[in-house]
């Protein structure tokens, strides 16, 4: 494709595609995200393309590899439009039946239809599926439609007229108006509102600027930013172009964790193919405007999201945080003012330009507008990418769209945020996904990542896994952090091995003060939210361990043990086998007995017990 | 020529050269904020984080160090409240049970007020505050040592762990470390170590007068004013 020189030519472009697809009746989306391709969607897509090409259907039918659809539990996926017929659990033997049966002649696999789990009975269509009836996908249906590798998919979807639109006389003050009228917040944790990030960096003296989108997810169970840059990478870069036209940036870095190849992969492609068509570099469709973007792959340190530790690490530094009273929006990146958001607050920047603010702005809560992706997961039944409206309870997500606890056990909590958020008990759940209220409660929106737990999980020990998280991720600089965070670890050791003390909860509550107080970079300050939230509303599960010396989720192995409920034993032998450890005896036919001295309690016979007669205690 | 700003330090309107610290200008006009890791002509890193204030911007306080925040006119500071000498003493318990062989940080744990420690002591060799590095790239430009790892794995070493020939050894981050002074009766042995407590003159002063000076070891290398 030769290059554009105007925005007419990108509209004649766009005209010229959708002419050329005008034969195609067909459209098989076939998630190629990754949770799909773990298991197996790469073969199907090739076998879809086989069986086209063996038929001779290539010319009527397009088989588009898409990003993650969001219900990855039940990956992979396919959709086949005009008629929206869902599959779901698709193996790669599948692919003839789905060409010939469903392509051909319209009949529908009844093996490959997804269950709903309430009424048991089978669903054509996405749109009759709980998991998406309750959602709000703005950004994430793009992802349905476009294959990440192309850019003509997204042209044909109407990309780049949001920078059109930009580019043709709109001054930067207009777009911060627009975006600051939109009510858009950060959507990687803060929640700071990003007209006002960009009008204080299109302020600050200087004319050499930068854009950073921050793609450095690292949050334990939070995978939103990773989709949407491998399903939609020119979203992020219409969106930074747009930022960049607002602040006057000419330079722009996609920070991307090495960790995330497709994503790193896609991106890197959508660069090049947005360089060739003009839509980066000197003179933008034939504009004044110039700008150009780069790749910075992160060395997988969490603490390089934190937004000084990620400018260190751009300009190759060791990626630690230094003190902040002088914002990044005026000393950022190479000591020069820099906007830096997150992938999805990018991504939500297209809509509203082209849309308009007061759209966006009616989605969403009072303080927190347009809609938020959640990653769903933890022991509930569908696990999978959400987006909703924000200002949506708790309730409504976990048990509507996730559907409720695995094997119908009660769910406890829903740590929000990741590590650095808090744990809401299911008492809180009325709360609404929204900045501002949940800060209140100790937790936070954050990313958006929703661990959701059960019964069977005990809170000390969930605090104790994030605090071990945080302590490998922190980057020692700071006292608090580095020496703080291990002590809190170091208690909740003692109490969770049963030496725990009743006034090391007071000193771990003082001390997580101290440490969000006074820790540098956010990290650190936030580093304790967990331990304080499971403080504050799960304290007797802390005095259980501390007074009784029992877990009452049966999680930590110092507190429980093993028995055989004699009553149920049928002596058949299965766990006698199981065990590695040689700690069960007995005869056959006679009730099994755990010897507590060898037990290493690593719940291999539980599993293995067919008639439930191994219980923990 | 010198700008000057107007910052008000505990209700005390001070005339601050633009472009210093808050902890300089404290410091300089005889209000002491406690600190570790601040070396005067030495860039700030705000690690060791005991030099905290509240800095009050439109009626909220926001805690930070005062080693990295710069005078700005108008400001207004606050180095001593009740909220602030909490956070300041357990910051210094923590810093004192990493590392209770040090002169230097027994004393500051006592300026800060710490009475008890309530975490079994460690006794490292070193508490992380840079000193040295510092020293090392910023006056002799020499970069012979630097931090190394993550974390818990976070140290300062050579590079690759062997003395480079940039490495003259000029003995200036020795000066520098605040853990060559020992104790009064010298190193504690490992399972015996406690709060010091010997100076106990010291502690009855800052008892009284919470957050007074207690001339402790480490200004004698900071020249916080009292020994200049």
């Amino acid at each position: 494709m030769s290059r554009l020189n105007s925005a007419r030519e990108l509209e004649h472009l766009r005209e010229h595609l959708r002419e050329k697809r005008k034969d195609i009746t067909t459209t098989v989306m076939v998630c190629g995200g990754t949770g799909c391709q773990a298991s197996r969607s790469r073969v199907l897509i090739n076998a879809v393309k086989e069986e086209l090409t063996r038929l001779g259907l290539e010319e009527r039918v397009r088989l588009c590899a898409t990003g993650c659809h969001g219900f990855c539990e039940q990956g992979p996926v396919v959709v086949i439009e005009p008629s929206n017929v869902f599959y779901c659990h698709v193996s790669p033997d599948d692919a003839f039946e789905i060409v010939y049966q469903t392509i051909m002649n319209g009949k529908l696999i009844d093996r490959l239809l997804y269950v709903d789990p309430t009424s048991g009975k089978k669903v054509r269509t996405q749109s009759e599926i709980p998991f998406y009836r309750a959602q709000d996908r703005q950004i994430l249906s793009q992802n349905l439609m476009i294959d990440p590798c192309s850019i003509e998919d997204y042209i044909v979807a109407g990309g780049y007229s949001a920078l059109v639109k930009v580019l043709n006389g709109v001054t930067p003050e207009q777009i911060i108006k627009e975006i600051k009228a939109a009510g858009l917040r950060g959507r990687g944790g803060g929640g700071f509102p990003t007209g006002r990030k960009w009008s204080e960096c299109w302020e600050a003296p200087g004319d050499e600027k930068y854009v950073i989108c921050n793609a450095d997810e690292g949050d334990p169970g939070a995978y939103m930013d990773r989709c949407v840059l491998e399903g939609n990478p020119h979203l992020i870069l219409e969106g930074m172009m747009i930022g960049a036209k607002a602040v006057g940036a000419r330079k722009g870095y996609i920070y991307v964790r090495n960790e995330y190849p497709l994503a790193v992969e896609h991106s890197r492609i959508a660069i090049e193919q947005a360089r060739e068509l003009g839509l980066l570099g000197d003179n933008i469709l034939g504009s004044s405007f110039s700008f150009d973007m780069d790749i910075a792959r992160g060395g997988g340190a969490f603490v390089c999201g934190e937004s000084t530790a990620l400018m260190a690490s751009v300009e190759g530094k060791v990626g630690e945080p230094r003190p902040k009273d002088v914002h990044t929006v005026v000393d950022g990146l190479y000591h020069k003012p820099t906007t830096l958001n997150n992938v999805e607050t990018w991504a939500n920047v297209p809509a509203i330009i082209l849309k308009g603010s007061s759209w966006f702005a009616s989605k969403g809560s009072q303080g927190s507008k347009g809609t938020k992706i959640l990653a769903l997961t933890g022991r509930i039944k569908n696990t999978g990418l959400v987006e909703v409206a924000m200002g949506m309870p708790i309730n409504q997500v976990v048990f509507d769209i996730g559907g409720g606890g695995v094997n119908g056990k009660q769910i406890k909590a829903v740590q929000i945020g990741g590590p650095s958020g808090g744990c809401l008990p299911v008492e809180k759940f009325d709360l609404p996904v929204d900045f501002d209220v949940l800060a209140e409660a100790g937790s936070m929106v954050g990313s958006g990542g929703m661990v959701v737990m059960d019964e069977e999980s005990c809170m000390v020990d969930v605090a104790k896994y994030f605090l071990t998280f945080l302590q490998d991720e922190s980057c020692g600089k700071c006292l608090p952090c580095r020496v703080g965070v291990g002590r809190m670890l170091e208690i909740i050791g003692e109490i969770t091995e049963g030496r725990g003390r009743l006034e090391q909860l007071d000193l771990l509550e003082e001390l997580a003060e101290t440490v969000s107080q006074t820790s540098l970079c956010g990290l650190g300050k936030t580093a304790p939210n967990p331990v304080l939230t499971t403080l504050r509303y799960f304290r007797p599960e802390y005095e259980a361990h501390i007074k009784e010396k029992k877990c009452p989720a049966g999680v930590c192995k110092a507190l429980i043990t093993y028995q055989i409920v004699p009553d149920r034993c049928n002596g058949c032998g299965v766990c006698l086998r199981a065990c590695i450890h040689k700690a069960i005896t007995g005869k056959k036919q006679k009730s099994h007995v755990i010897n507590a001295r060898l037990c290493q309690k690593c719940g291999i016979c539980r599993s293995e017990c067919k008639f439930d007669a191994i219980q923990v205690v | 020529m010198q700008q000057y700003v107007n910052v008000s330090i505990d209700g005390a309107i001070i005339h601050a050269v633009k472009g210093t610290s808050v902890l300089d200008t404290a410091i300089e006009y005889g209000i002491c904020i406690p600190h570790l890791c601040h070396v005067p002509h030495l860039s700030d890193i705000g690690a060791c984080r005991l030099c905290i204030v509240e800095h009050l911007v439109d009626g909220r306080s926001n805690v930070t160090t005062s080693c990295t925040l710069n005078v700005q006119e108008g400001m207004m500071i606050l180095t001593s409240t009740d909220k602030i000498r909490k956070f300041r003493r357990n910051l210094a318990e923590l810093l004192v049970a990493q590392a209770p062989n040090s002169r230097a940080i027994q004393d500051i744990a006592v300026r800060c007020g710490v009475k008890e420690v309530r975490y079994p002591f460690r006794n490292e060799d070193c508490v992380l505050c840079g000193r040295c590095v510092r020293v090392c790239a910023e006056v002799w430009k020499a970069n012979a040592k630097g931090f190394v790892g993550r974390g818990k794995e976070r140290h300062v070493d050579y590079p690759f762990g062997i003395r480079p020939d940039f490495c003259k050894q000029c003995g200036s981050c020795i000066q520098l470390c605040p853990m060559t002074i020992t104790p009064c009766d010298g190193p504690m042995k490992p399972g015996e170590e406690r709060l010091c407590g010997n100076c106990e003159s010291q502690l009855m002063l800052a008892d009284q007068t919470p957050g007074s000076c207690i001339w402790c070891k480490l200004g004698e290398s900071f020249a916080c004013g009292r020994y200049a």
